[in-house]
């Protein structure tokens, strides 16, 4: 059930991204989408598979660059580790929590990024730190607004369904 | 607790696999099977993708009135009888030239044919810089030229069936033999990086002239793009170290309007002809 949650959200993610980019080119400098996918994930699921889910949405958006093939898949399979582990750690109920989670993913993953890519680069390019405060917060604030309706959503599909048994009962 | 380990060693074998696979991938020649499966997998949506209006303005402009689209093929009409004249007159400049060329017995490589190309995903606004292409039934080459009709646009470094991902000349791992067409210098034009999207001109000298406003091509040196494609144009030149200048370049092509470009199909320097010259030997 995670694994096909998890394969939905990175076909939208792939479709937000691709429908994103041809209407508004500078969205992959404003927002990563793939990273929100990560963090989200790994706020629900186990460690293991965060990180294994961490990996493979890592190496799709590698897909979609042009830098060596690894450094995302790299960054967002200890981004997703991570956040598993913090979210068993610490009780997020807040919806400011998972922006600040999803900013704080953000910065990171970029800074494993460019690190890796001053590592293995002859000449490599970081990225613009105003950019990289930008795409943070606003991933961030797409984070917690994918968290806000996906709870309430959730809140409304359990009161259909105790409006049903209810009805059943009194039926 | 224990699973918590089990799971640290299992990050840590993937990690260290990671990294290895990013050390060994070396120069990157497109042989990497995961990308090209992404690729595939990618491809056809963002082909269907591209195949929309760009924006609401184009989704407009794809509604115009029957009256607008009469108006165009018009003006079409006329732009195309101009541009016959204009070949017909370059025809015989080129046959000209030709007949000096066999005169002198001075050989030339073969221009090549061009094939045009789908650009189905382009991403030349992030530090990333990235262009995917649709390429039909024949599939391109990795380091076959990417060109569009004001210049050069890069080449192609991965290929997946139908699809190829192409490094732009604004990449700041690209690099292009290049020479000023007033003066003939000849430079390597790199990336200019730091999301500036502009190019840059290294290794021409201090004692060349150069001037804002010179035209920048290939110079057909560096085994991959043919001589004589626009570049782009000098901007700035300003005293760089002490050998050579620090020239600034606006690239030719407007990389935000690439909707198609042409693949060319020419001949590279073969392989072997680029590799060292063997030791001379007693």
């Amino acid at each position: 059930m995670h694994a096909l949650k998890l394969l939905a959200a990175l076909a939208a993610a792939v479709l937000f991204h691709l429908l994103g980019m041809h209407w508004l080119p500078a969205l992959a400098n404003l927002v990563d989408v793939f990273l929100v996918i990560v963090v989200l994930y790994a706020l629900e699921g186990s460690s293991l598979a965060a990180l294994f889910a961490g990996l493979v949405v890592g190496l799709l958006h590698d897909t979609l660059t042009s830098g060596p093939y690894g450094l995302f898949g790299f960054a967002d399979t200890i981004v997703g580790y991570t956040t598993a582990r913090l979210a068993q750690r610490l009780v997020i109920q807040r919806s400011t929590g998972v922006l600040a989670l999803v900013s704080f993913a953000a910065v990171a993953q970029q800074a494993i990024v460019a690190g890796l890519a001053f590592l293995l680069l002859p000449a490599p390019e970081l990225p613009n730190p105003v950019w990289v405060a930008v795409r943070a917060g606003v991933s961030g604030i797409l984070g917690m607004t994918i968290h806000i309706a996906t709870i309430n959503w959730r809140r409304a599909a359990e009161a259909r369904r105790r409006g049903r048994m209810s009805r059943l009962r009194l039926g | 607790m224990v699973d918590e380990r089990r799971t640290g060693w299992v990050l840590m074998v993937v990690l260290v696999g990671q990294l290895v696979f990013l050390a060994v991938q070396g120069s990157r020649q497109g042989h990497t099977v995961l990308e090209r499966i992404g690729l595939r997998v990618l491809g056809p949506p963002a082909r269907t993708i591209a195949g929309l209006p760009n924006n609401v303005s184009g989704l407009r402009e794809s509604l115009r009135s029957r009256q607008g689209l009469e108006d165009e093929n018009r003006h079409l009409h006329r732009e195309v009888e101009d541009l016959k004249l204009r070949l017909m007159q370059l025809t015989d400049v080129e046959n000209e030239a030709q007949r000096l060329g066999a005169a002198v017995r001075h050989a030339t490589p073969p221009l090549g044919r061009i094939r045009a190309v789908d650009v189905v995903y382009v991403d030349h606004a992030s530090w990333l810089r990235t262009l995917v292409i649709y390429c039909g039934d024949v599939p391109a080459e990795v380091n076959q030229p990417v060109l569009s009709a004001d210049g050069v646009v890069g080449r192609v470094v991965t290929v997946s069936g139908s699809y190829a991902k192409a490094q732009l000349v604004t990449d700041r791992a690209a690099s292009v033999g290049a020479m000023l067409l007033r003066t003939r210098r000849q430079g390597i034009v790199r990336g200019g990086g730091r999301g500036s999207g502009g190019l840059e001109l290294d290794y021409v000298p201090v004692q060349a002239d150069v001037r804002p406003g010179d035209l920048v091509l290939t110079a057909g040196i560096d085994g991959i793009y043919p001589r004589g494609i626009p570049i782009g144009t000098v901007i700035a030149v300003e005293p760089g170290g002490q050998l050579f200048h620090k020239i600034q370049l606006a690239p030719a092509v407007d990389f935000g309007a690439l909707d198609q470009v042409y693949l060319l199909e020419h001949e590279p320097v073969p392989q072997k002809m680029k590799e060292a010259a063997p030791s001379a030997r007693p």
